[in-house]
């Protein structure tokens, strides 16, 4: 089933956001999947390992870091996460980093700019090395 | 409603007036009454005291001169008394022995003007002096009945024959082997009297005579005349103890008379003195209390009047600021709320925000994957025209939200003309709407700064805030960045606005000072500023010229307060 598309995986509570992003990830030839929810996120990734989650930090329920927790323990370099954050910006980007995410983007973010990051963690998971 | 409202006095109009005037009143009332009393106190127990010493001064001066008096007419009588019993009656009808017995006596007492005898039935038998009285019956005369009853007699001072005045002096003596009576008579010149007086006067009484119970002068006064010159005021016939009279001449002096008798004769002691209030220890005294009093009273009003007018005004300022304190935290907790309320706004309108980004994102991406179509170009630009537009609801969020953020001080590496470029992006649009522009002299090569962001924001925004109100319309605001020393980097604010006097530049950082009209300024944001830049570790001055316009300077250590530098 896999190609060599990158696998992207796309957490947020909104959903016309969600699936807009995906869209444009499609287009730009990744493989872009959206859920709604903390849980969700987890049965998906459960069944279908994403290269790259790119996950909301505001959700309810089941907000990033405990999405991002659970995936990292369970998962760990296997999936790598950047965060989304709102209002919470850099200093909650940063946490998320020392608890394993990837890196992080403020929202709302330049696409391209997301488009990049996306691409260097597929590098850092393929490569299986820490990024520098 | 404590002590006549003194408390609320900022409640009432007037209130402040009222308490200023309870406060002088009382205080008046608490210090004057004790001074007054004890002034009063003062006078009136010295004046009592002054009077006793007086009348008992006088008294004894009375005394003195009633016994002197007394004594000095004793002994003329002695005289007269013992002459009559050492010789007998018929002895001295021996006018040469009588003669004799008269020049002895004259060398001793030259006061005596005469001596004569007399026989029972009152005629002279034997006479020795310079008048022809020798033969005269007298017998009528109440003074010889008045000498065989008591044996002594003294008499009135009168002029009689001679135009000299004289008294008598006359004893009687029963003759040897007899019942009858015989008298012997002497005339004294009043003068010895006179002179006798003269000597006892003294500094304690302005006026010391004698009159007789008619009230005719016996020795010369020196308020009521010569000797038989009459003394206007009622003498009592007989005065034991010594009386002390107030008497009030015309002009209104008090003056004391005292009155007193001389024993066996028919004569009256009078002393006379000025009251104390002629002594120069009491109108001393009079003038120094008074000056004193008056004086302290003074001094007193002054003073109390001073010092309830500054402590009104002191309660005064302290209630205003208080008030002004007050209308701050109000206005700041209305800010906070304000802010809140932006941020708040700011996170909702985050999220359609996103969504509106990235629709229109698809949207392009769609479209440059679709070939030519009818109105594509239109399409596109509009397409494009809706990103920009995200875009600008982007920035304006970011700056909501950042300047929004709670002020933990966070110390970073900042780009100073970056933090200016975010507060005037706050005050873009007032400042255009105001037709004021802004000037940037930024140096390019500026090093950074270690500080707390959210602060120096807010030092700035206080600043051109003033800057653009100072303008009001039409005007320019420069904003300078430079590296001023090898520490040191400087902002410097310069507005073409009104300018500010020497005056108002002195108090420009007083809190609570303001120019800007009420209600509308609380005078605070200057002296915060001042504070935080201070708290930072900088130094901020203002210059300014009437006309011209101001600039604040604003120097901050590039240097981290905590002693690492920030050279790069």
């Amino acid at each position: 089933m896999k190609n060599d598309k990158i696998q992207v995986l796309v957490v947020d509570d909104e959903v016309e956001f969600a699936s807009t992003l995906a869209d444009r990830l499609e287009l730009r030839g990744l493989a872009a999947n959206t859920v709604n929810s903390g849980s969700d996120a987890l049965v998906s990734v459960a069944s279908s390992r994403p290269d790259v989650m790119l996950l909301d930090l505001k959700m309810p329920v089941m907000g990033g870091f405990e999405v991002l927790a659970e995936v990292k323990e369970k998962y760990g370099d296997a999936i790598e996460v950047i965060m989304l954050t709102g209002h919470g910006g850099a200093e909650s980007g940063k946490i998320g980093i020392e608890h394993g995410a990837f890196d992080y983007i403020v929202k709302p973010f330049d696409f391209n700019e997301l488009l990049e990051k996306i691409m260097l963690a597929f590098e850092k998971k393929k490569s299986g090395t820490s990024a520098s | 409603m404590s002590l006549f409202g003194v408390c609320e006095a900022d409640e009432h109009p007037g209130g402040f007036k009222r308490f200023r005037v309870f406060l002088f009143l009382a205080m008046i009332v608490i210090s004057l009454t004790p001074l007054t009393i004890i002034t009063g106190l003062s006078y009136s127990q010295y004046q009592e005291l002054l009077w006793k010493e007086e009348h008992d001064q006088f008294r004894w001066n009375a005394e003195g001169a009633k016994k002197t008096i007394e004594a000095f007419i004793d002994e003329l009588a002695s005289v007269v008394k013992f002459v009559s019993r050492e010789y007998t009656y018929e002895e001295l009808l021996d006018q040469n022995k009588l003669d004799r017995l008269f020049d002895r006596l004259l060398e001793e007492y030259p006061g005596f003007m005469d001596i004569g005898v007399f026989d029972s039935q009152g005629i002279q038998r034997t006479y020795s002096g310079p008048y022809r009285l020798k033969g005269y019956d007298y017998s009528g005369q109440e003074w010889f009945d008045q000498v065989k009853e008591r044996h002594l007699f003294i008499s009135d001072v009168i002029l009689g024959y001679r135009k000299l005045p004289h008294f008598v002096i006359a004893v009687s003596n029963k003759k040897e082997g007899s019942d009858e009576y015989w008298v012997l008579r002497t005339t004294i010149n009043s003068d010895s009297l006179q002179n006798y007086i003269s000597t006892i006067s003294t500094k304690a009484s302005q006026d010391i005579f004698l009159v007789n119970t008619s009230g005719v002068l016996q020795t010369r006064s020196n308020y009521f005349g010569d000797v038989l010159d009459r003394y206007p005021k009622f003498v009592p016939p007989h005065v034991g103890e010594i009386i002390i009279n107030h008497d009030r001449k015309m002009g209104g002096e008090i003056l004391h008379a005292t009155t007193v008798s001389i024993e066996k004769t028919p004569w009256v002691l009078i002393l006379i003195k000025d009251g104390y209030i002629h002594g120069k220890e009491w109108l001393s005294f009079r003038f120094r209390l008074g000056m004193i009093f008056l004086g302290s009273s003074l001094l007193g009003i002054i003073v109390i009047y001073q010092i309830s007018s500054v402590l009104t005004r002191c309660l005064r300022d302290s209630s205003e600021k208080r008030q002004a304190l007050l209308a701050e935290a109000e206005h700041t907790s209305k800010l906070a709320s304000i802010g809140r309320l932006a941020a708040g706004v700011a996170h909702e309108i985050n999220n359609p925000l996103a969504i509106v980004d990235q629709k229109a994102g698809l949207m392009m991406d769609l479209l440059e994957l679709t070939g030519e179509f009818e109105y594509k170009d239109k399409f596109t630009a509009s397409t494009k025209g809706i990103v920009a537009a995200v875009v600008r609801c982007k920035t304006i969020t970011q700056r909501l939200l950042g300047f929004a953020r709670k002020m933990d001080v966070k110390l970073e590496d900042l780009n100073l003309n970056d933090v200016l470029k975010d507060v005037l992006g706050f005050l873009e649009k007032e400042a255009l709407y105001s037709h004021i522009r802004f000037e940037l002299h930024f140096q390019k090569t500026l090093p950074s700064v270690y500080s707390d962001r959210g602060q120096l924001q807010q030092v700035f925004l206080n600043i051109i805030n003033n800057a653009i109100d100072a303008i009001g319309r039409d005007g320019v605001i420069t904003l300078t960045t430079r590296r001023l020393d090898e520490y040191t980097l400087q902002v410097l604010i310069t507005d073409s606005g009104p300018g500010m006097p020497a005056e108002v530049l002195k108090h420009i950082f007083d809190p609570f000072f303001t120019t800007k009209e009420a209600g509308k300024g609380t005078g605070l944001g200057l002296s915060i500023t001042y504070g935080l830049v201070k708290k930072l570790g900088g130094e901020i001055t203002v210059s300014s010229e009437v006309g011209k316009g101001t600039t604040f300077a604003v120097n901050l250590p590039m240097q981290d307060p905590r002693g690492e530098t920030n050279e790069k």
